[in-house]
């Protein structure tokens, strides 16, 4: 019945209340102030700027309690606890004076504000440490009075809607929910075979058991290693001035063989940061170390080296914080975090790990490993075998087994590689982050608020990574519960991926982060595709993402989960998608990155140092990630679909909606190629009888025949489009760019085809 | 009395550009782009941050409405070009004094250089008597429009650093362009155009590559859209081959159709601007591929400018910067490259390749100027030219040598640079170099001040003007900038 109570009160007030009953909702049943929920907000809204970590005017910081007690320089204490009538803080805050009043040259705090305040002062003012560098502890999950939940995550979301007076949506049609989970788990989209498997498949557990086998479908390496490329910031050039080619290929390799073996989390860890500190480290291992080799390097003549090695190493440290601590530790450089509790001197001694590598920001990249993968040992082992067999040299077959032997090359992966001891680099605080300006030595340490490195852990890159995985880090396994969660539901149990710190978004469900983070690492031991697992089973995730226009109004952004996730496919998936409905996707793995079409003269804009050609193999319909990146001039209808450029480590892609993308899948050659590739599947299975043609396609693009109403309009341009290439055959012959019967049949299906891959309903996962 | 006046009148204004800014961006980004651009963003989550947000963005009545960038990548030396300075000449072939060079680092010069008198024959031109040299036979005629910065310096003395620098306010990769941040706060006057065009000429454009007009960690929608003059002028924005426009026309209406009974059944609200996009993209075909067609432009047109049609010419880049700035374009990034000028080939040597890039846009850049001026642009149009840093009264001596033909080194402490309408003083000089323009000794502007001012001009607080990413809010001019006041009218 109080829901019911609050469900009027929401449609009394509407949507703009969520967010702060949401906020409130963490307040309830607390009668002391809560400094995180309620103090820290105001304090770093109105406060911390000029009472901070990076100015402390009139000699006052809020950020620490110590501090915090201290006398300001006017010689008054600042707080003193218990007494908020002796405390300075509250009296600047209703100080009639406006030159006196804080915050200066700015409008006063609200009356509840300040109360606020003064009760928290008088109940003691303790300071509490963010939520985010506390442990997570375990939590049982809350009982509820529902059939709905299946599984503890179920029931965390459904206590928060029903005390928000939601109720959870129905389960999504099988064909809708067969899409979702085949794009989330590998990327594509489910084959015409696949629909029509699992919509007979009549068993209690067909769901589960299409899940199973997702996981252990190679295309899920390759969905999830596109994801770390971003975090990675891979790319296949060196990022700056003539962005010349580096073979670092490899280690995108490394990242889907990881992901498809379902490496431990921890190990995944350890190796990409300090593959190289490994005891014997394996070819592998090594190769892994280029996670951090990623970083630019500048080419240009009359640079200084040391000056970007400088900035690879300063860069390393940014990366790492973000991609496992979801901290953003960049300002740090130059003082101390303005909000956060790091210390300027924390983040030398975070470079301190980093700066002791060989590697000089050297054209070459040395140090590198040249070695052949072991595809390329296989092929290699195939083609000379065929190439011994053969006598006539003249033949056709002697020289393409010539050609295919010469396409082995072994590549110069860049790796992490330590200096000799001897050698080795000392490490100074850089005066408000002026690298050629040094202050007081500093040796390798991990933050204080985070937990310093263990007594028994080396003071090195291996200790810093064994340390970001240990039961004593209180964010690694919070910050990938978030990024896989989001990746799932199109945004974050905590929105702000990228950080985790006071001026991050506050968790929604708090609970179930830390439940979720504490099974990834304990019950699951790191295994990323159990944690998967759980999600997609839960009947959160299963939901169906129609949208009432009462539930739009209230949580717009799907916040709460009363329905599923419906958000625009990656770049990535836009593509793998239509070569998947094309029949045309090459089913190859691994190798040197690739060139499918880009339109002439892309490459041209800057220094013409490498060629872009045009593959005109297979490669060039090979699977999105594996295509050829250059960082100052990435891929152009990825980068429309919102793919960052890789310059630098990219959390979030901030998902747009502009005409350049319908640009792209309309009029790009990729997508005419795979309208033209669709058509031709259409007519193989249905023959030439257009409305079954139809029928046939839209189903291999969506798992449903369309409704008649949709047919009907499809079918109505399939008429003026055959009328059209009836009138004018030179049409047909240059719109079917393809080895294809040249009929008007064929280019009114290619056409109708486009129109279905620019549907909402296909480049949308539902 | 007067201080509710003052209130009322802030409120009003307040209330004027927020609405201004909502009509703008709706019609560049689409109601809903602009909801999913909240989903990301911290600074519009949220009713009451969005409001202040928006009212935030633009700070204050606007002088220049667009700005076009004329960027000549590579650095064109102003030792050749407007700094007149008779003892260099005299100093010609004699070595440099020790104490110019302790403690400076140069990207090629090594050990004790000879100084290198100027390739060029000055004069005084216009009412203002500015100096100008024969490289620009075209530009003389107009020094009484322009005000120059005699004394520009930057931080950064290789090429890409300094080109991010000029363009992002950052020497490194992945921040936000100066165009990128203008559409960001205003978006675009032409709902059927993009709010942020670059044209790009000549053989080697600039080392820094695309990331110079990029949208870093802003929403992609915000970078800068290349419109080339050879095949598609946007990408993708032809029909193939074989699907005639009406056919096209009845492909969007299908698509929109069909994503309204979606919307229909599924309700979200991103269908109906998936809807908006589309159709502004089938516009946009039309209209970008009619903006970039300069051959109905009249004879007279071509000779002012110098164009030939069909070509990858800076002159016809200037004549495109016209005609998008006619149509509501925001900010127009021009590129010439390949002024580097060091002496060590023919097309870096100050005796022929720094010839050809004067002859290839000395006209043209002239003509822009006039033809804004003829058609009352000039007033709410800044223009803005210069290259990313200067060059050294020393010659170049790359590994020791004397080199092959006459170059100068990269110089990062005094170069000049141009601005022109917009709100800016005519005829008028700001900023003095010693003797022989090696370091500014007056009124030096540093590329965040010019940054902060041709903001300023149009309508932003340059420390206000901010994104958070990485844990702050960033902005273009980082943590520095001071407007130039001297130089506004």
């Amino acid at each position: 019945m109080l829901a019911k109570g609050k469900l009027v009160f929401f449609l009394l007030i509407g949507g703009g209340v969520v967010l702060a009953t949401l906020t409130s909702w963490l307040d309830w049943g607390k009668s002391r102030v809560d400094f995180n929920t309620q103090i820290r907000p105001i304090l770093n809204a109105n406060c911390t700027g000029c009472h901070g970590g990076v100015k402390q005017q009139g000699g006052i910081s809020l950020l620490y309690r110590e501090s915090a007690l201290a006398k300001g320089k006017s010689g008054k204490p600042c707080i003193v606890p218990g007494y908020p009538d002796q405390s300075e803080l509250i009296l600047r805050l209703r100080h009639h004076d406006p030159d006196e009043r804080m915050p200066l040259k700015a409008p006063p705090l609200t009356d509840e504000q300040i109360a606020l305040l003064a009760n928290w002062v008088k109940e003691g003012a303790s300071w509490e440490t963010h939520w985010a560098y506390i442990l997570p502890v375990a939590i049982t999950p809350p009982s509820v009075w529902s059939r709905w939940p299946e599984s503890p995550i179920d029931q965390f979301i459904y206590k928060k809607l029903d005390d928000e007076g939601l109720s959870p949506s129905e389960e999504a049609d099988r064909a809708t929910l067969l899409r979702r989970v085949t794009l989330d788990l590998t990327g594509l989209a489910p084959t015409a075979q696949a629909y029509d498997a699992f919509l007979k498949d009549e068993s209690d557990d067909a769901y589960e058991k299409v899940v199973d086998n997702l996981l252990k479908s190679p295309g899920y390496g390759e969905r999830w290693a596109a994801l770390w490329m971003d975090l990675a910031r891979y790319g296949d050039s060196q990022g700056y001035q003539k962005d010349r080619h580096r073979d670092i290929w490899q280690y995108r390799d490394w990242l889907i063989s990881a992901f498809n073996a379902d490496m431990p989390f921890d190990q995944f860890t350890v190796e990409q940061l300090a593959g190289d500190l490994l005891p014997k480290p394996t070819t592998e291992q090594l190769i892994a170390t280029a996670f951090h080799r990623n970083t630019s390097t500048n080419d240009e003549g009359g640079t200084d080296d040391e000056e970007f090695r400088v900035v690879a190493v300063l860069d390393r440290i940014n990366t790492t914080m973000e991609v496992w601590q979801g901290t953003t530790i960049a300002c740090v450089q130059c003082h101390s975090h303005p909000y956060d509790p790091f210390p300027h001197k924390e983040y030398y001694q975070l470079m301190a790990f980093f700066n002791t590598t060989q590697d000089t920001d050297r054209t070459d990249d040395r140090p590198t490993l040249r070695v052949l993968s072991d595809r390329q040992k296989a092929d290699f082992t195939q083609a000379l075998a065929r190439f011994s067999a053969l006598k006539d040299t003249a033949s056709l077959e002697y020289k393409n087994a010539c050609r295919d032997l010469d396409a082995i090359k072994p590549s110069n992966t860049p790796i992490m590689q330590e200096l000799p001891a001897d050698s080795s680099r000392r490490t100074f605080m850089f005066v408000r982050g002026n690298w050629m300006v040094h202050g007081d030595e500093v040796f390798p340490q991990t933050p204080k608020m985070l937990s310093n490195l263990p007594k028994d852990y080396p003071k090195n890159r291996l200790g810093l990574a064994q340390w970001l995985v240990s039961p004593q880090n209180p964010l690694t396994a919070r910050v990938m519960v978030n990024r896989f969660w989001e990746q799932l539901f199109g945004i974050g149990l905590v929105e702000t991926l990228e950080d985790f710190g006071t001026q991050g978004a506050k968790p929604i469900h708090p609970e179930l982060l830390d439940w979720l983070a504490l099974r990834f690492m304990n019950e699951h031991q790191w295994s990323t595709k159990k944690l998967l697992k759980d999600i997609v089973l839960s009947a959160t995730y299963r939901q169906s993402s129609v949208v009432s226009a009462d539930l739009q109004e209230k949580d717009p952004y799907n916040y709460l989960l009363a329905r599923g996730p419906r958000v625009r496919l990656s770049a990535e998936q836009v593509r793998d998608q239509a070569l998947t409905a094309a029949g045309l996707l090459s089913q190859k793995m691994y190798g040197p990155s690739v060139m499918p079409p880009q339109p002439d003269g892309v490459w041209q804009v800057i220094r013409n140092v490498v060629k872009w050609r045009t593959d005109t193999t297979q490669n060039r319909y090979r699977r999105a990630l594996y295509t050829y990146w250059r960082k100052s001039s990435p891929y152009p209808s990825f980068v429309t679909f919102d793919a960052p450029s890789r310059e630098l480590c990219v959390s979030r892609r901030i998902r747009t909606n502009t005409p350049l993308q319908a640009l792209v899948t309309l009029n790009d050659p990729v997508y005419l190629e795979a309208s033209q590739g669709l058509a031709g599947q259409m007519a193989r299975s249905a023959g030439l009888a257009p409305t079954e043609n139809i029928r046939q396609g839209y189903f291999r693009l969506t798992g449903h025949y369309p409704s008649s109403e949709r047919l009907s309009l499809l079918l109505k341009y399939y008429y003026t489009s055959i009328n059209h290439y009836r009138k004018h055959p030179e049409d047909v012959r240059s719109y079917l760019t393809m080895a294809a019967p040249k009929t008007a049949q064929l280019a009114a299906l290619s056409a109708t085809a486009n129109v279905m891959l620019n549907l909402d309903e296909v480049v949308t996962k539902e | 009395m007067e201080k509710i006046l003052k209130e009322l009148e802030h409120t009003q204004r307040q209330t004027t550009t927020r609405r201004f800014f909502l009509q703008q961006s709706i019609g560049h980004l689409g109601a809903m782009a602009l909801g999913g651009m909240m989903m990301g963003c911290d600074v519009f989550k949220g009713e009451k941050n969005q409001n202040e947000t928006l009212s935030q963005l633009r700070h204050f009545a606007p002088k220049a409405k667009r700005v076009i960038f004329m960027h000549m990548s590579g650095a064109p030396s102003q030792l050749e070009l407007f700094e007149n300075k008779p003892l260099l000449k005299d100093l010609d072939g004699l070595d440099c004094p020790k104490s110019f060079l302790e403690g400076k680092r140069f990207a090629f010069i090594v050990g004790t250089p000879k100084m290198l008198g100027p390739y060029a024959n000055f004069e005084q031109y216009g009412q203002t008597g500015s100096w100008v040299s024969h490289h620009m036979p075209y530009f003389q005629q107009v020094v009484d429009e322009v005000t120059f910065l005699r004394a520009m310096h930057t931080d950064e003395f290789n090429h890409a650093p300094a080109q991010l620098f000029m363009h992002t306010g950052s020497p490194r990769t992945g921040r936000p362009s100066f165009g990128s941040w203008v559409t960001y706060g205003l978006g675009s006057d032409n709902e059927n155009l993009p709010g942020f065009i670059v044209l790009a000429s000549g053989d080697a454009i600039p080392s820094a590559g695309k990331s110079i007009w990029g949208s870093g960690f802003l929403p992609s929608q915000f970078q800068g859209v290349q419109c080339r003059s050879e095949g598609d002028p946007v990408l993708y924005i032809g029909d193939p081959k074989g699907m005639p426009r009406d056919l096209k026309k009845a492909a969007i209406k299908t698509i929109s159709e069909l994503n309204r009974v979606q919307h229909q059944e599924i309700g979200d609200p991103e269908i109906m601007a998936r809807i908006e996009q589309y159709e502004l993209a089938f516009r946009m075909q039309t209209t970008v591929p009619e903006a970039m067609d300069i051959t109905k432009e009249p004879d007279y047109m071509h000779q002012l400018y110098g164009t030939t049609p069909g070509q990858n010419s800076y002159a016809n880049n200037c004549l495109l910067a016209r005609r998008l700035a006619e149509r509501g374009v925001r900010f127009i990034q021009l590129y010439h490259a390949d002024w580097d000028t060091h002496g060590s080939n023919q097309n870096e040597a100050l005796e022929i390749g720094f010839v050809n890039r004067c002859r290839e846009t000395d006209q043209a850049t002239t003509a822009l100027l006039l033809d804004l001026k003829q058609r009352g642009m000039l007033d709410d149009t800044l223009l803005v030219w210069g290259g990313e840093f200067g060059r050294t009264p020393m010659a170049e001596n790359r590994g020791g040598k004397k080199a092959p033909f006459k170059g100068r080194d990269h110089h990062k402490d005094a170069f000049t640079m141009w601005v022109a309408g917009g709100g800016v003083k005519k005829g008028f000089s700001f900023g003095e170099t010693d003797e022989i323009g090696y370091y500014g000794v007056k009124d030096q502007v540093h590329v965040h001040d010019l940054q902060a001012t041709i903001l300023h001009q149009l309508g932003f607080d340059h420390e206000k003007l901010t994104y958070p990413f990485q844990g702050r809010n960033f902005r273009l001019t980082d943590v520095h900038g001071k407007i130039v006041n001297e130089i506004l009218a």
